[in-house]
């Protein structure tokens, strides 16, 4: 199946990292991507920076593994750099290539946002890394909650959420399937005409189509034989709650903020 | 088609966290025109292992050899769709790769991708339809109209007018019905021999691979745990038992037969049939002694 792509692969663990509450990871990661745009000096970045770095590590997956994941995201960065040290135009020239001048300021911003960028992916490819999509679901039913009071249908969001969540490896697999039958019977999925590969997708589509809706009909069924009722008086098997250890991260991640603010206050 | 496995492992999402051996040094040979059986546990490589015989994967490590193709880790035979038009396969539940609009149109698929003509895949699908039970009133109709049973060999036929040389079966009659079983059993196993086909069976079904298989290759954990002719590894309940598998039916009555009268009935492939004339003549001999 898709061996190079790990955004949204969940890798199981028992780190610290793994076993702190959705909630926490949700929040810290969010309030994160807000602070990154506010690093405006040398220790700031390396504030977030090693916030960022540290929490990779100690998520106990393989830095080399985690760096493979990013490998799409790595041809953006680079071109992020290159852009900024060709347009800016600010500082003293430090280099001159056959008249296209390379300025300091270039260098700088250039560093500067290639690495906010580079940040900002790999935190927040930890939260998918080390929480399952179920994990995720319940927080963002929890933190909806809210919204209850204007009747927003926060549980069944988060049913169809966990429900196509679920569904995704099952129809990778399917997919897998079929297109290996089907490959079996002389379609060639990879090479040929443009033309002919997009019709090669039929034979693959429509039968992906008719086992997600019969997929679909047999869970509604069995839901309701076993009086599936959503949203009021509904207990819960994975019950979410806040430990030592996310008082911790938050109180951390709180000094991080403060010493970014301090830092572009003075 | 000779099958050569030559030390062959394969290794699912290799260099990641994931990564884990699904067959590791797995050698055998498959004589051209033989009828082997793939018996083991789900998880033992076998769906992995049968994969390898049309190209769907190649091998991590080892060499597979199918008649002049030769698949490697960095060798994969030029022309893929001449190997694929060889080796048929009928996959688990095949009915799931229908999606054509009528059942004639379905089972042109395969033949079409592989560049035969119009009309011998007409007259492919005059002679197969027949052998596998789809009679001519239902050609025209759209194979999501069908039973389970029906859309299950409408799927076989696909394959079969191929004209493969090598056919891969796994578990081709899972969830059908008895009769349903028997019947294509029955069928693949003609074809067998009439084409002198070279038939790789994966099974759960004991009893199939002892009435129709000559060669059984067990698989436990990604490598051969036992591999002969089913009268010797079927015969051998102590090793069976190890790895959960079942002694067939009628092995276990041979046994239990054995015990109780105290006599040497040896298990030579006997039908049923054959079975319980041996037992008759057995019983009334005893009664002309006494």
């Amino acid at each position: 199946m898709n061996d190079s792509l790990i955004i949204g692969q969940y890798v199981p663990g028992s780190s610290i990292v793994h076993r702190l509450d959705p909630r926490t990871k949700i929040t810290v990661i969010f309030f994160f991507v807000f602070i990154v745009f506010f690093a405006n000096s040398l220790p700031s970045y390396t504030a977030i920076t090693i916030f960022a770095l540290t929490s990779m590590l100690a998520t106990k997956i393989s830095v080399r593994y985690i760096m493979k994941g990013l490998t799409p995201v790595w041809f953006l960065i680079v071109f992020t750099f290159l852009l900024h040290l060709i347009v800016t135009k600010e500082g003293s020239v430090w280099l001159n290539l056959f008249g296209w001048k390379i300025y300091s300021g270039g260098v700088i911003q250039g560093f500067a946002i290639s690495m906010r960028f580079f940040l900002l992916i790999l935190v927040t490819s930890l939260l998918t890394l080390t929480t399952t999509p179920i994990e995720i679901t319940d927080a963002i039913e929890d933190m909806l909650q809210p919204l209850k009071k204007i009747r927003f249908p926060v549980h069944e969001l988060a049913l169809m959420m966990s429900i196509s969540l679920r569904f995704i490896p099952t129809l990778m697999q399917e997919t897998d399937k079929i297109s290996k039958a089907q490959a079996s019977r002389g379609v060639d999925f990879r090479t040929g005409p443009l033309k002919e590969r997009i019709k090669a997708v039929v034979p693959l589509l429509v039968p992906l189509f008719v086992s997600a809706f019969k997929r679909a009909e047999e869970l509604a069924m069995a839901m309701e034989a076993r009086g599936y009722q959503g949203g009021e008086g509904r207990t819960k098997l994975r019950e979410l709650k806040v430990e030592k250890r996310d008082i911790l991260v938050y109180v951390v991640f709180a000094f991080v903020v403060g010493l970014l603010f301090f830092t572009r206050t003075y | 088609m000779d099958i050569l496995f030559d030390k062959v492992s394969y290794i699912y999402q290799q260099n990641t966290p994931f990564a884990h051996k699904a067959i590791e040094d797995l050698s055998f040979h498959i004589p051209s025109g033989s009828f082997v059986a793939v018996i083991g546990h789900t998880g033992s490589g076998k769906s992995t292992l049968i994969q390898h015989l049309n190209g769907l994967v190649t091998p991590s490590e080892g060499e597979v050899r199918i008649g002049e193709y030769r698949l490697t880790k960095d060798e994969k035979p030029k022309n893929m769709k001449a190997l694929r038009s060889k080796v048929g396969v009928v996959f688990q539940y095949p009915e799931h790769q229908l999606f054509e609009e009528t059942v004639a149109k379905d089972i042109a698929f395969g033949p079409q991708n592989f560049g035969v003509s119009k009309e011998e895949i007409h007259r492919r699908i005059k002679r197969i339809a027949p052998m596998v039970g789809i009679s001519e009133a239902l050609l025209d109709r759209s194979p999501f109209d069908l039973s389970g049973g029906q859309m299950r060999r409408v799927a076989i036929a696909g394959v079969l007018a191929v004209k493969p040389e090598v056919l891969v079966l796994d578990e081709p009659t899972a969830g059908l019905d008895p009769r349903g079983r028997k019947e294509i059993m029955r069928m693949f196993y003609e074809l067998h021999q009439r084409e002198k086909l070279t038939t790789i069976m994966v099974t759960h079904s004991m009893e199939d691979a002892v009435t129709y298989a000559d060669y059984v290759i067990m698989l436990n954990n990604g490598t051969i745990y036992m591999e002969g002719k089913p009268e010797a590894v079927f015969t051998k309940a102590e090793a069976l038992k190890k790895v959960q598998l079942d002694v067939p039916e009628m092995i276990q009555f041979i046994h239990a037969f054995e015990t109780k009268f105290g006599t040497s009935l040896p298990f030579k492939r006997q039908t049923i049939q054959q079975l319980a004339e041996q037992i008759q003549h057995r019983l009334k001999g005893a009664e002309y002694d006494e």
